[in-house]
């Protein structure tokens, strides 16, 4: 009853699926490496639409963003075989595949290759989702997080937004909104702070 | 910098958006082991996942799955080969029975047309039956004694009408037709209905309705233009006298 009372906001936040099918992950994703055909087509099932609206939300274009998803499953199709059914993370994997494409995307289309894709290839790998035992998508943990987002304050939603959706480093952020880079450096670093403390407390309870 | 104050930078580290320094400093940390960062590190990415699934639903396009799994190889290129085979065997049939609705179609006009030719046939016989049958049906001889064809009789009755049996009838050129005409005594002739031949020469015409059989002169036949004409425009072929 719980779960119905929460599902309109599930659905808004497009999670459900993601939540709902995580533990099928482990073994989704022992499929995915041993090439399974229909794998592929479930692990789509579960985060493609998940990874399409993160990647619109960012990229704007739909047409980008098919060509982004695409290429975001067949990033994951390719390297699954270092990622650890047992203890790795799925959706968390995925989303930061999708959410780094779309980046490295903005960055082509506005010229700011500084931080380059090696860099964002590298902050992907599938090792680094290893032992997210505690730390999965879960809907208790996104609903406090997104309850804590809409807290902050506005600059640092702002900052925040910059960040996550669009890939400004603290120094491109203090540009973009024409305030000092301590300015930014502190509504960034007070904006994570509320938001790990949030997620720390939805893992403790 | 040690690891509690790089602990607040590991959030925009995993989204690879800290400076040429930090980042430095950062991966140092990370390539001597230390567990400390290690954790951070898996903390950061975990909210950061969490944070980025919060993105506001849409509806991905119906055939996104299928390039997505084209793009790996895995869209069925067995399946893609199957359907276009069933498309193409689908294709077939349809085709074929398309075909056959046509077949059956034009077969069924046919017989339709046949049905409706017999029918008609069946009709004008019995209607010729019934002509026949009466006795006060008026028989006219006509072509008897004559050297040359055709020949016949013209059979009256006065409310079934007027009815044409001819003989010998000459073939008729490209564009012409027969034409019965009833020419009452001291009258105009009246058209009286076109017929024609069949390939023997034979002609079986009725003129259904009731007639005026006292004052009838003569029942003609002429040659006319397919449409047929109001007034004869050729020398009769068929002059049968009421009176004869």
């Amino acid at each position: 009853m719980k779960v119905l009372r929460l599902l309109p906001a599930l659905l808004a936040y497009g999670v459900l699926q993601v939540v709902l099918r995580h533990k099928d992950d482990a073994e989704l994703a022992r499929r995915l490496r041993t090439r399974d055909p229909h794998a592929m087509a479930d692990l789509y099932d579960h985060y493609g639409r998940l990874a399409y609206s993160l990647i619109f939300r960012i990229v704007r274009n739909s047409a980008v963003a098919e060509d982004l998803v695409q290429e975001t499953f067949l990033r994951v199709w390719n390297r699954v075989q270092s990622f650890d059914p047992s203890r790795g993370a799925l959706g968390p994997w995925v989303l930061t595949v999708a959410r780094n494409r779309a980046i490295d995307y903005l960055r082509s289309v506005d010229g700011r290759m500084s931080q380059g894709a090696l860099e964002l290839d590298r902050l992907e790998n599938p090792v680094l989702f290893s032992s997210f035992e505690d730390r999965a998508l879960t809907m208790d943990r996104v609903k406090k997080l997104k309850g804590a987002f809409e807290k902050l304050s506005p600059n640092q939603r702002l900052v925040i937004e910059l960040a996550y959706y669009e890939g400004l480093s603290q120094t491109e952020m203090a540009e973009r909104i024409k305030q000092p880079l301590g300015t930014v450096k502190t509504w960034v670093r007070t904006a994570l702070k509320t938001l790990r403390e949030e997620l720390a407390q939805a893992a403790t309870a | 910098m040690s690891c509690e104050e790089l602990s607040d930078l590991f959030e925009l580290y995993s989204l690879g958006l800290l400076e040429r320094e930090e980042n430095r400093e950062i991966e140092i940390h990370m390539a001597r082991g230390c567990a400390k960062c290690g954790e951070n590190l898996k903390n950061a990415l975990a909210m950061n996942a969490v944070l980025i699934s919060t993105s506001p639903e849409v509806a991905p396009p119906s055939g996104l799955k299928r390039r997505v799994m084209s793009s790996v190889g895995l869209h069925r290129k067995g399946w893609g080969w199957l359907g276009a085979f069933a498309t193409a065997c689908l294709l077939v049939v349809a085709v074929w029975l398309g075909n056959q609705e046509r077949q059956r179609g034009t077969e069924l006009a046919e017989a339709r047309k046949n049905i409706v030719e017999v029918a008609s046939e069946r009709d004008r016989l019995e209607q010729a039956l019934r002509i026949l049958d009466q006795p006060e049906t008026i028989q006219i001889t006509f072509g008897k004694g004559r050297p040359q064809p055709p020949r016949g009789n013209v059979f009256v009755h006065s409310k079934l009408g007027v009815m044409l049996i001819a003989s010998n009838l000459p073939r008729l050129a490209s564009g012409k037709i027969y034409e019965m005409w009833l020419i009452p005594k001291g009258g105009a002739p009246r058209p009286a209905g076109l017929f024609q031949a069949d390939d023997m020469g034979s002609a079986l015409h009725i003129l259904s309705g009731p007639v005026e059989t006292s004052s009838l002169g003569v029942v003609a036949v002429t040659v006319e233009p397919a449409a047929g004409s109001q007034a004869p425009t050729t020398q009769p072929l068929i002059l049968a006298s009421a009176g004869a």
